[in-house]
């Protein structure tokens, strides 16, 4: 039990960091960035292919891959969602856009293989890869019947001091009122003379940045790095939370990220292996039935 | 009826080479030669199964180019399409009818998943078109092409054939040379509930394991796109088992091995085919050293047809084959040989698809799996190969079982 | 390119040899129309995964358990899907936008993973063979039911119940102060859906040899396929889902050609097409060619929105 315990915190951690970046993008533009999981995965991958197929050092390699997701989060913003906002196509066309951009991602990295055109991105195809041992400092520490891995312990101080620090810039500075003026009101904001595009350019490249953190952390202590990752593994789930905290609210989605991976761990002590995937849905159900806000949730915004 | 029509296809087959050889320059009065013998290949080149589908293309691909560069089949060249279902069952089955109605190829080669495998073979047999799995592993894909627990098919498909070892043979083989040599006495089983392949793999391990004198003290379903295995992993560790058995495939192995191994475990990891790529073995390091299963073929064997596939295949693409590449390379060479004693006509289509179909029965060749047949099941009767994974991205030989 | 010579120079051959390929793109705008029922109302549901999964279930294990005829087993599988839309439509369909769309997510994979995949019944992860399959043939039904639904779809729209959900997708409250009752409108479009897509599920299991639960079938990326052939085809119209399913259905024989690298092509297109025709391919009012951006416009009234 305790080590499952640690087993739930572990996850819940990589849960909360990916649904942060998925609910800042919810919270400023009321779009569901389906392309985020895609980012997540691309920033492992890039970094991985860094520290492997270039030979750089391995935190030269996680500069690399989070300015790439970065980038990303850029190119999503003017390939997916601008032209869409300047045609005032309603929210639900971004999905496919979205949807649209990550399949070129996940694809480009699928394809990756020696001798094709995305060699220099990815060699490993479709197959799925660790980072060779020693590529980092990782200690196992041995307490009692627990383990604890130096990998995967790092993740909660990363995750709550990346989560502490945005909460500020978004609370605390000029930056940060600017994007919640744009959530609030664009219309408003724009007639108080913000610069709209920016901010919502400076919203994906902070959400795409924290996807690809996400992601390499997963990468990390996982061991498991493929093109399917983002979306097989985190994808549905990242909605759960962000749901379970409140759309919209960054704390939510935190809490909400623990939460899952403690009742997704309780499901499995307490109901048995095979009732697992289907209680973390059916916990998703009710709580939308019950309590739509979310836990956290401040306000109830509707817009399809 | 069957082995009279066999004997007859022989003695024609041996006529005809007779014919042949006594002809001494006999080109021209060969009806194969200018001839093509079109074969299409449905394989997942994208989705979760181009694990798989590109190396099966990459070994068939070759051995066309060989056979093709040597002279062709008795004359005729080999037209080799490469069709990819995107890993997905319904793609397959569309793909299947245009290749066997409007391609109007001879065989088929495929598919990659055992999920789409269901839905193709039984096309193929409604179609009278020879098909040829070539990595297919699930239980019942031969001789009942479409089977269920619940409804049994009794007629086995007369068109269907595999190449690929069955986990139904691996699997159980796997287990009684690890019974046999260390005696382990508990096991839990992981299993991904949601994936057909790995299903019918625990299948297998729950049906064998008391044969063997193991108790499995558990089974442990998760579903493949569970982001972290390690809550499964350590209620399968706390439970202290000699042995964990894993059907599972892709990335999934090697991270249950890598949690395993760090929460302390020491014990024996036993699987099926899942295990048997160098990616997974490279993936999971020294943490799956000595994990052991049971192969089709094993990259380290000497014998002359495997030497020379793999020293042909390293030229080719610059990298070491695996297994499903092997069996691709294979699959081109049985049909090959198939099609050169079937006697084909390349005017009445659905006779030559059973022409070959019945050549396919009696294939006896060196291939880079060893001696190769068909059983009169039509699975593969071949020798088996028991593996461990090296610690480093390899794989040492252990055993040899010869299938009599 | 073989797809299309063989498609423009012999339309026989090519009807007889892509039965499957045009039975599915029938099954696939039966759903598309599925989809356009809830989105006409204002609900964004993706719901369809789910009663595409009992429709075929259904019907595969009456014929397994009682050999009943296929006619029969499907209307079983189209009627429990309909009461099992009343079900599910009671506690969510106040939930609104993404809300909505994600509660129906959790009610479909809390279906696969928890319902599905543990009852015995079903063949959990191995599936169930379909004892009366029929591929080839199946094709007519498929096309017939497609007819009538498109013909009920066309109907609808231009009747009462189509103002009504017009209606309440532009503006819930107006609607509700105009004396429409909002909840039975939505409950009945919902439920309608159901029983379309649990149709859809029944013909589709007839057609295949098997039902099994995996993903593509019946989860989360069917749901977002079935979402793309309603927003790429246009939501407006009652043929712009079945456009946008012929589409999607038939992107990879379009685009066979790119070989391995498909995908990027396919989302090259679906990024290409949802920008320059926001509204999809179909748009609003009805039947419009793809016009770029740079094309002289006639000037239009913009629609009045909300808020």
């Amino acid at each position: 039990m305790d080590q499952q315990l640690l087993n739930a915190i572990f996850i819940g951690s990589i849960y909360a960091l990916f649904a942060v970046g998925y609910t800042l993008v919810f919270g400023v533009l009321d779009i569901l960035n389906l392309a985020h999981s895609a980012v997540f995965m691309f920033g492992a991958a890039i970094t991985y292919s860094v520290v492997v197929n270039h030979g750089q050092p391995f935190w030269v390699a996680c500069i690399v891959g989070i300015a790439a997701c970065a980038l990303m989060g850029l190119v999503i913003e003017h390939v997916c969602l601008r032209p869409l906002r300047r045609r005032q196509a309603p929210p639900i066309a971004a999905l496919i856009s979205t949807v649209g951009l990550a399949l070129i991602i996940v694809a480009a990295i699928e394809q990756g293989q020696l001798g094709s055109r995305f060699a220099w991105l990815w060699v490993d195809g479709p197959n799925s890869v660790a980072f060779p041992a020693g590529t980092f400092p990782n200690p196992t520490w041995h307490v009692g019947d627990l383990t604890l891995e130096a990998s995967k312990v790092a993740i909660i101080p990363i995750s709550i001091a990346l989560m502490l620090v945005l909460g500020y810039v978004i609370r605390y500075t000029q930056v940060g009122r600017g994007l919640r003026a744009v959530a609030e009101n664009p219309r408003a904001a724009r007639l108080m003379g913000l610069d709209v595009d920016r901010m919502i350019s400076l919203t994906l490249v902070i959400s795409s940045a924290l996807g690809g953190l996400a992601g390499i952390l997963f990468g990390v202590a996982l061991g498991d790095i493929s093109p399917y990752i983002g979306r097989d593994n985190v994808e549905v789930r990242g909605l759960a939370v962000i749901v379970l905290g409140g759309m919209g609210s960054i704390p939510g989605a935190v809490i909400g990220g623990y939460l899952l991976g403690l009742i997704e761990v309780l499901a499995l002590v307490v109901l048995g292996s095979s009732a697992r995937g289907g209680v973390a849905f059916a916990a998703l159900f009710l709580m939308l039935v019950l309590r739509p806000q979310g836990l956290f949730g401040a306000q109830l915004r509707e817009r399809i | 009826m069957k082995g009279l029509r066999i004997v007859s296809w022989l003695v024609a087959a041996l006529l005809l080479a007779a014919c042949g050889s006594s002809g001494g320059g006999g080109a021209t009065t060969n009806s194969y030669s200018g001839k093509t013998i079109k074969l299409g290949a449905i394989l997942s080149i994208t989705g979760a199964g181009s694990v798989y589908g590109p190396q099966s293309w990459n070994g068939a691909a070759l051995a066309v180019k060989q056979i093709n560069g040597a002279g062709g089949v008795s004359g005729a060249q080999i037209a080799l399409t490469k069709n990819d279902d995107a890993s997905d069952k319904t793609q397959s089955a569309q793909v299947a009818q245009t290749l066997i109605q409007s391609d109007q190829d001879l065989a088929l080669l495929g598919p990659t998943l055992s999920n789409s495998a269901v839905g193709v073979h039984p096309l193929a047999e409604t179609l009278k078109t020879p098909i040829l799995a070539v990595s297919t592993t699930g239980i019942h894909i031969v001789p009942d092409c479409n089977y269920s627990v619940a409804n049994p098919n009794t007629a086995p498909c007369k068109y269907v054939f595999r190449d690929s070892l069955g986990e139904a043979t691996a699997i159980p083989a796997n287990i009684k040379s690890y019974a046999a040599d260390s005696h382990p006495s508990t096991g839990v089983l992981l299993v991904a509930q949601d994936d057909k392949f790995s299903s019918d793999g625990g299948k297998i391990v729950q049906d064998t394991v008391s044969t063997y004198n193991i108790n499995l003290l558990k089974t442990i379903k998760f579903n493949k796109a569970e982001a972290d295995l390690s809550p499964y992993v350590t209620q399968a560790v706390q439970l202290k088992p000699d042995v964990i058995f894993i059907t599972s495939l892709g990335g999934i192995p090697a991270k249950i091995m890598t949690i395993a191994r760090t929460q302390g475990w020491q014990g024996q990891f036993l699987g099926g085919n899942g295990f048997n790529t160098a990616t997974v073995s490279n993936q999971a390091g020294a943490n799956g050293k000595g994990a052991r299963s049971a192969s089709a073929w094993y990259i380290g064997n000497t014998f002359t047809s495997n030497a020379e596939f793999v020293s042909a295949y390293k030229a080719e693409y610059n990298k070491d084959p695996d297994q499903f590449a092997a069996q691709g390379y294979a699959a081109i060479k049985i049909i090959a040989d198939a099609a050169k004693r079937a006697n084909l006509t390349f005017s009445d289509l659905p006779g030559d698809r059973d022409k070959l179909r019945a050549a396919m029965e009696t294939v006896n060749i060196q291939t880079p799996l060893g001696p190769f047949q068909f059983t009169a099941n039509h699975d593969v009767k071949q020798t088996v190969w028991i593996i461990a994974m090296d610690g480093v991205g390899g794989f040492t030989l252990v055993h040899e079982i010869k299938q009599s | 390119m073989d797809f299309f010579i063989q498609l423009f120079t012999d339309p026989v051959a090519f009807w007889n040899s892509h039965t499957l390929l045009i039975a599915q793109i029938g099954i696939n705008s039966i759903i598309a129309s599925s989809m356009f029922v809830v989105l006409y109302s204002g609900q964004l549901s993706l719901a369809a995964p789910g009663f595409i999964a009992i429709g075929a279930y259904t019907s595969v294990l009456m014929d397994i358990y009682w050999h009943t005829p296929v006619a029969l087993n499907i209307a079983a599988g189209t009627l429990l899907a309909g009461a099992v839309g009343v079900l599910v439509g009671l506690p969510v369909l106040r939930l609104r936008g993404v809300f909505l769309a994600i509660a129906t997510i959790g009610f479909i994979e809390a279906l696969r993973l928890g319902v599905i995949l543990n009852v015995p019944i079903t063949g959990e992860g191995l599936g169930l063979k379909n004892p009366n399959p029929d591929p080839l043939g199946g094709i007519n039904p498929v096309l017939a039911s497609l007819a009538v639904v498109l013909f009920i779809m066309w109907r609808l729209t231009k009747g009462r119940l189509g103002a009504a959900w017009a209606a309440i997708r532009q503006d819930e409250l107006a609607a509700l102060s105009q004396g429409i009752h909002v909840a039975r409108y939505k409950m009945i479009a919902f439920v309608l859906s159901a029983v379309l897509a649990g149709f859809a599920g029944g013909l589709e299991a007839h057609l295949s040899f098997s039902v099994d639960p995996s993903d593509q079938q019946y989860g989360v990326t069917r749901a977002v396929q079935i979402l793309t052939f309603a927003v790429l085809g246009g939501s407006g119209h009652f043929l712009g889902p079945v456009v946008g399913a012929l589409v999607v259905t038939t992107l990879p024989w379009i685009f066979q050609q790119a070989h391995d690298y498909i995908n990027i092509v396919i989302g090259v297109f679906l990024i290409a097409v949802i920008v320059f025709r926001p509204q999809g391919i179909v748009g609003r009012g009805g039947l419009a060619v793809i016009r770029p951006a740079w094309w002289p416009r006639r000037a239009r009234v913009s629609a009045p929105s909300p808020g």
